[in-house]
């Protein structure tokens, strides 16, 4: 009997089998590395207090991919959001980054919605190499001791956007100035940003009071900001803060004297916070209604409505999108996905993706870019969503932004 | 909770043979399964996660399991041994051995200046003393922004590599770092297991069943418990030192009274007064929170609904459970 398989041949045909099969993983990685889709890691708080904004900054994020993927992606390579829940902690966040960059093999991190947490996710990329693009507010990213090569910031922050909504207000509205500031990092910056605004202007510091961050109860501090009358209120806090302190401070009677101004009005807060914010001026690195003016801005609204049901993208939502194509532009810049070549095309990109024209600054990697300073209303609205009246736009110049030297970077 | 506490205890009891060679051998055998860990679990910084977490709630549970005192302070020495090894080797450039030893000591003291005020009151209270305590150290933490980065975190523990007689181990690879941090989780769980075998040791269970009787026998019962607080905190330093070196960042949550319910919650899921227990209990909260959160935004939902569950069905933890039925099968 004769079965066509000698033993002999068996044998030499398990051993390739299995040299094959053990070669199989490390073959494929290779392969993978080289021709499979270009990663990019997502870490944004989807629980937690800023979950409505991360959830739009994951949409908005996820249509950077599909326009990038729908035009080819790049040398047959399409692109891929690996998004992860950071729970805004940075210890999470830190974690999650390493799972990204060890297992996931990122080629490119963009997100992050808290400065700790931005921070967490950059000391972690940049000990290891990897692009970050930041999309979360802060001043720290940009020094000399947070900044790496690979670091990049994407959103306003807190100096440039505090330093617009002061340039606007104290020239229009008075120059007794009081305070209320959530007494931590955030707070603290958006205070320089408009005291350093302020110096031009010359106001008058009538106030300056620290609130514990997270408070509730804002009943001792309102009458005595009221009893001042000052020309103007900067509220230096942001999220639910902000939004129980512009309730309490309607509530005490304060605008009927006092200019309440915020550095960052967010879509979401006004959308939670109602008409309790009517009449109060901060500044925001999107609003939706940038479209009557700026094309870009009117074409990326299309394409998000067109993809998510008519909805508009929100601020940080935008800063998604943005924060996600600027890395996707720079790989079809540098023709490469090598990171130091990647760096090298981001540095020198010169983009209007959806606001008009933005570049990085050679320094220290921060967007240049405009801040609106919008106005809440709840009158007159076109839509649901028409919630802020846009009164004017700063344009993007490095001027407004703390000196590479201030910052600690060695020309 | 001082006397309350022996009615879950998983120690008591007829030990079979089995069980009697594997407690003579627990810190080979805890060190053989931690060896193979990294292939079990997703990925390895959540392994290296769990063993820094295990490490913690090791420290914990012997003041919880095996003294009987329960504390909602202990956030504060896992942060204080991150902190202290974060600051030496960001301010001062020590060598990552020597930061080691440095956040380890800053626990220490801050577990000898805590335990001193509040080992004088107990139950309840004692739950009560620790955690306001706790807090105290919180702020003081969050206010030496120069030091500590307050808000925003310490950034920049970035240790790449570390040089020791002979060899220079490559921190950035994460089996490497996996193993190195085992390496000082094992030394610390076989010191763990020589005390728990001493006379102190056995004078620690002494407390926890009864501690009038313990001091009729002539210890020096107020003695003891500060010696094991103290002792307890050293390890969660340690825990949180190995942290900071992991995570390269110490943020200012570390502290919180959260972290300090996490250890409880280790400590009960994995088995209180079990040896074992506290990396199975760190294990299994780590890897449900990671596991729920990429399935669902949910997640807390969910973890909060099997901790009641373990709570009502397994009060023993997961390990204690384990080891009772394995008693009674005759092991």
């Amino acid at each position: 009997m004769t079965t066509g398989i000698d033993r002999r041949g068996l044998l030499r045909g398990s051993a390739a089998a299995s040299t094959l099969a053990l070669a199989a993983p490390a073959l494929l990685r290779s392969a993978a590395a080289q021709a499979g889709p270009i990663r990019i890691g997502f870490p944004v708080p989807l629980t937690g207090a800023f979950g409505a904004e991360a959830n739009d900054q994951v949409r908005a994020a996820q249509l950077a991919i599909k326009e990038f993927n729908a035009a080819g992606g790049f040398d047959g390579r399409t692109a891929e959001l690996l998004v992860r829940d950071d729970k805004i902690n940075p210890g999470e966040a830190a974690t999650r980054t390493l799972e990204l960059i060890e297992k996931d093999r990122v080629n490119f991190l963009v997100g992050g919605l808290s400065a700790a947490v931005t921070l967490s996710i950059n000391n972690v990329a940049r000990e290891r190499g990897v692009i970050y693009n930041s999309i979360s507010q802060s001043d720290a990213i940009n020094e000399a001791k947070d900044f790496g090569r690979t670091t990049f910031h994407e959103a306003l922050n807190p100096h440039m956007t505090a330093g617009a909504v002061g340039r606007y207000v104290f020239p229009k509205s008075g120059k007794r100035v009081a305070f209320l500031s959530a007494d931590y990092a955030y707070g603290h910056e958006m205070m320089r940003g408009f005291k350093r605004a302020g110096e031009a202007s010359g106001i008058e510091v009538v106030a300056d009071i620290r609130h514990p961050i997270g408070a509730s109860d804002y009943s001792a501090f309102l009458p005595r900001i009221a009893a001042l009358k000052p020309d103007v209120l900067c509220l230096c806090n942001f999220g639910r803060d902000q939004v129980v302190s512009i309730q309490q401070a309607t509530e005490f009677g304060l605008k009927r004297n006092t200019k309440l101004v915020a550095p960052v009005l967010l879509f979401t807060a006004r959308k939670a916070g109602g008409d309790a914010f009517d009449g109060v001026v901060g500044g925001t690195s999107y609003y939706w209604r940038l479209e009557d003016t700026v094309p870009s801005a009117k074409a990326f609204n299309d394409r998000f409505r067109a993809a998510y049901n008519g909805a508009v993208p929100s601020d940080y939502g935008a800063l998604g999108y943005a924060g996600v194509r600027s890395v996707l532009e720079g790989v079809k810049a540098a023709g490469s996905t090598d990171t130091a070549k990647v760096v090298t095309a981001m540095e020198g990109l010169k983009a209007d993706f959806y606001k008009g024209p933005q570049s990085f600054r050679a320094c220290d990697h921060q967007s240049v870019q405009s801040v609106l300073i919008v106005e809440a209303k709840s009158k007159g609205m076109s839509t649901p969503d028409d919630v802020f009246t846009i009164l004017g736009t700063e344009g993007p110049d490095e001027r407004f932004l703390r000196g590479c030297d201030e910052l600690g970077h060695k020309a | 909770m001082t006397e309350g506490a022996p009615a879950a205890r998983p120690g008591s009891g007829r030990t079979g043979r089995w069980l009697a060679r594997a407690s003579r051998h627990r810190v080979a055998l805890t060190l053989a399964f931690l060896l193979v860990f990294p292939w079990i679990a997703p990925y390895q910084a959540l392994a290296v996660n769990i063993l820094v977490l295990g490490l913690y709630a090791l420290g914990f549970n012997l003041l919880f399991g095996y003294t009987g005192l329960l504390s909602f302070g202990h956030a504060a020495f896992l942060g204080g041994g991150a902190y202290g090894c974060g600051i030496a080797i960001v301010h001062y450039g020590l060598h990552p051995g020597l930061a080691l030893a440095a956040g380890t000591l800053l626990a220490t003291l801050i577990a000898a200046a805590m335990g001193v005020l509040a080992i004088r009151t107990r139950g309840i209270y004692f739950a009560m003393t620790t955690l306001a305590l706790s807090m105290c150290v919180y702020y003081a933490f969050y206010r030496a922004e120069a030091f500590t980065g307050g808000e925003n975190g310490l950034r920049g523990i970035n240790v790449p590599s570390v040089a020791l007689p002979g060899v220079r181990l490559n921190l950035l690879d994460p089996t490497v770092k996996y193993y190195a941090v085992l390496a000082v989780v094992g030394l610390a769980i076989w010191l763990f297991s020589r005390l728990l075998s001493s006379p102190f040791g056995a004078a620690l269970e002494a407390i926890r069943e009864n501690e009038h009787r313990a001091q009729a026998c002539g210890y020096d019962v107020a003695r003891m418990k500060l010696a094991a607080f103290v002792i307890s905190g050293a390890l969660c330093g340690l825990a949180g030192a190995l942290q900071a070196i992991h995570l390269s960042i110490v943020p200012i949550e570390i502290m919180h009274y959260s972290t300090s319910g996490q250890a409880v919650m280790m400590a009960l899921l994995g088995g209180m007064g079990t040896f074992f227990g506290p990396f199975v209990g760190a294990a299994t909260f780590s890897l449900l929170q990671d596991g729920l959160a990429t399935l669902t935004s949910h997640w807390q939902l969910f973890v909060g609904a099997i901790f009641i569950a373990f709570v009502l069905f397994l009060p023993l933890g997961i390990w204690g459970e384990v080891l009772a039925r394995l008693r009674r099968a005759g092991w």
